[in-house]
């Protein structure tokens, strides 16, 4: 058989020419930095992509994209650094960013700065999540160094750093990150961080040089400090694969953008399995504590509570869970820690919480045990009133469903920042609930003047104690059900069904769309 | 492995100390009881450890974020 031999033509080269440029732009900081991470253990940004991404989803923005701003430096920045995109998680179109150490550092450049504006653009008037997956030295110096460099690069983007809500950001910190890379994690409404990783204004380097003094980088910005100190670290994990899967997690809580409801997914066959036995899980004594998830996981579907800042203003739990396969979010007081009495790193906690809940359309759920807020010097000089004041603000702009459930000690202050007084919409109460303006161990001191062992203290707290049932709260319709504590879960679902948004597809107002991200 | 300083996360006393030098502790469970605003309130890890110092006795006043205890982990 003849074969008819293919001419050569002039469009070959062009075309030889375009898959040796793919291959370079793909080809990141080559080799040897690829094999010297590997050896570490950490991911590269295009497998952190294909990690994160359905399988063949990832559609790339700027590919060839390279420093602008030295042309010496186009060779040796494929990509420039940042590798942006739109990807499929689990189905759902996403905006994706992330960042190429081998890349001179990820450091922030003019094109890659116009990249992540364009991803961010895209995601919020399109109305699709946005995933930053972060490492970066911070600014690329020599580009910014100079008036020029500044008039150039920075400062020509009014919106960069503007944060209204319109759908989920989610970072990961998973290197060292610096500069840009910090500013997206604190940013965002979840930021998951990898053990090693360091969060931070600036390198320890610089640091060093501004302070004088030696900076340990765990010290400046290292995961510890982070989840329990300043509470930028929402979740911590070990490996840049359970980084990813605690954003794919995330994600799968809340909806696209703000204009409608979260996914909702089948209820897992065992749940409310264990709510006959409900009660247990409360000691019978007052004075003593019990670690109240143990209660919320009972409660909500099986094995979907997934908890935020577990180790930040650990006096209150909160994360999102499903109820009947609705996406829900957990306010919950902890006793295990100190009594359960709220600090200021809880109310910072709650209310950013809150924030997240009301703003993509996640209906509010709230386990009441506490003795009311701490005080005392301590609390004054970290601004409790303040905080105090921030919770409540926030809690009475919150337009979703708030449904609140008191299962032992509402006291004082405490008491309305948990939603009684009208602050939800319904108040259910366990039989075990006590009510008042403050714990009757203090408020006999107070009010009668008695201390323990004087003749008349025993008398005055028993009816200190009985007044602070919830059965006057019934009466008067401030408790608007009391319920049996087995029955807490349907109550839940169904009350839930009540409060759907009905009028507005599902969507809140989003009061709070404009809050800071941060404070 | 590296020491971890634990800290009482309340002012009060202590009332029960439920482990000793070399005991293998994990995460959630407590090391002591310290009284405070008339609760029991325990102090626990985060993360699971080996006790290797204790810096509090029984009956003795503690104050927030006093260390009590060293736990290798």
């Amino acid at each position: 058989m003849n074969q008819v031999a293919k001419e050569a033509s002039p469009l070959d080269e062009v075309m030889r020419e375009y898959e040796d440029r793919l291959q370079k732009a793909l080809a990141m900081g080559g080799p040897q930095k690829m094999a010297k991470r590997k050896g570490r253990g950490m991911l590269n940004a295009r497998e952190r992509i294909g990690m994160l991404c359905d399988p063949d989803t990832f559609i790339e923005s700027g590919l060839f994209g390279t420093s602008s701003s030295n042309r010496d430096d186009a060779e040796k920045t494929p990509a420039d650094g940042k590798i942006a995109g739109f990807g499929k998680i689990n189905g759902r179109e996403t905006a994706v960013s992330a960042n190429d150490f081998t890349v001179m550092g990820a450091s922030s450049s003019s094109t890659n700065g116009r990249k992540i504006a364009h991803l961010k653009q895209v995601a919020c008037q399109r109305g699709l999540p946005l995933v930053f997956l972060g490492e970066s030295s911070g600014a690329r110096m020599p580009d910014h160094m100079g008036a020029r460099g500044m008039g150039t690069l920075l400062g020509n983007d009014a919106a960069q750093y503007q944060r209204l809500r319109e759908t989920p950001w989610v970072s990961a910190t998973l290197g060292h990150s610096y500069g840009s890379s910090s500013w997206y994690a604190v940013l965002s409404d979840f930021n998951v961080m990898r053990k090693g990783a360091i969060l931070a204004v600036s390198s320890p380097l610089l640091a060093s040089l501004a302070t004088k003094e030696a900076v340990e980088p765990e010290d400046l910005g290292g995961w510890r400090m982070h989840a329990e100190v300043t509470g930028f670290a929402d979740m911590v994990v070990d490996t840049d694969e359970e980084a990813i899967a605690a954003v794919k997690t995330f994600l799968s809580y809340l909806p696209s953008h703000n204009n409608i409801a979260p996914p909702e997914v089948p209820v897992p066959p065992g749940s409310g399995a264990e709510m006959s036995h409900i009660l247990s899980l409360l000691p019978a004594s007052r004075t003593q504590v019990y670690d109240m998830r143990r209660i919320v996981r009972t409660i909500v579907d099986k094995d979907s509570f997934f908890e935020i800042k577990a180790r930040f203003g650990k006096v209150v739990t909160t994360g999102l869970a499903r109820l009947g396969g609705r996406s829900v979010g957990i306010v919950a007081n902890n006793p295990l820690v100190k009594g359960g009495a709220l600090d200021t790193d809880a109310c910072e906690k709650i209310t950013s919480f809150l924030v997240l809940c009301d703003s993509f359309n996640i209906p509010v759920v709230m386990f009441v045990d506490t003795p009311g807020f701490l005080i005392g010097k301590d609390a004054e000089r970290r601004r409790a009133p303040g905080k105090i004041m921030n919770f409540m603000n926030a809690l009475a702009l919150t337009t979703v469903p708030k449904l609140s459930v008191i299962l032992r000690k509402s006291y004082g202050q405490a008491y309305l920042n948990m939603g009684g007084g009208r602050n939800s919409n319904e108040v259910a109460a366990w039989p075990t609930a006590e009510i008042s303006f403050m714990d009757p161990q203090f408020g006999v001191r107070i009010v009668h003047g008695l201390e323990p062992g004087q003749p008349g203290f025993d008398e005055a707290f028993a009816n200190m104690n009985r007044d602070s049932q919830v059965w006057d709260m019934a009466a008067i319709y401030a408790a608007q059900s009391v319920i049996r504590p087995e029955e807490t879960r349907s109550y839940l679902i169904r009350m839930l069904e009540v409060y759907r948004m009905r009028p507005t597809n599902e969507a809140g107002a989003h009061l709070m769309h404009a809050w800071p991200t941060s404070f | 492995m590296s020491t971890y300083e634990v800290k009482s996360d309340v002012t009060g006393s202590v009332w029960k100390i439920l482990t000793r030098i070399g005991q293998r502790i994990d995460a959630g469970e407590p090391l002591m009881i310290i009284e405070s605003m008339k609760m029991e309130i325990p102090v626990v890890i985060e993360d699971a450890g080996t006790l290797v110092e204790l810096r509090v006795a029984e009956g003795q006043s503690v104050s927030e974020g006093q260390i009590v205890a060293l736990v290798d982990i």
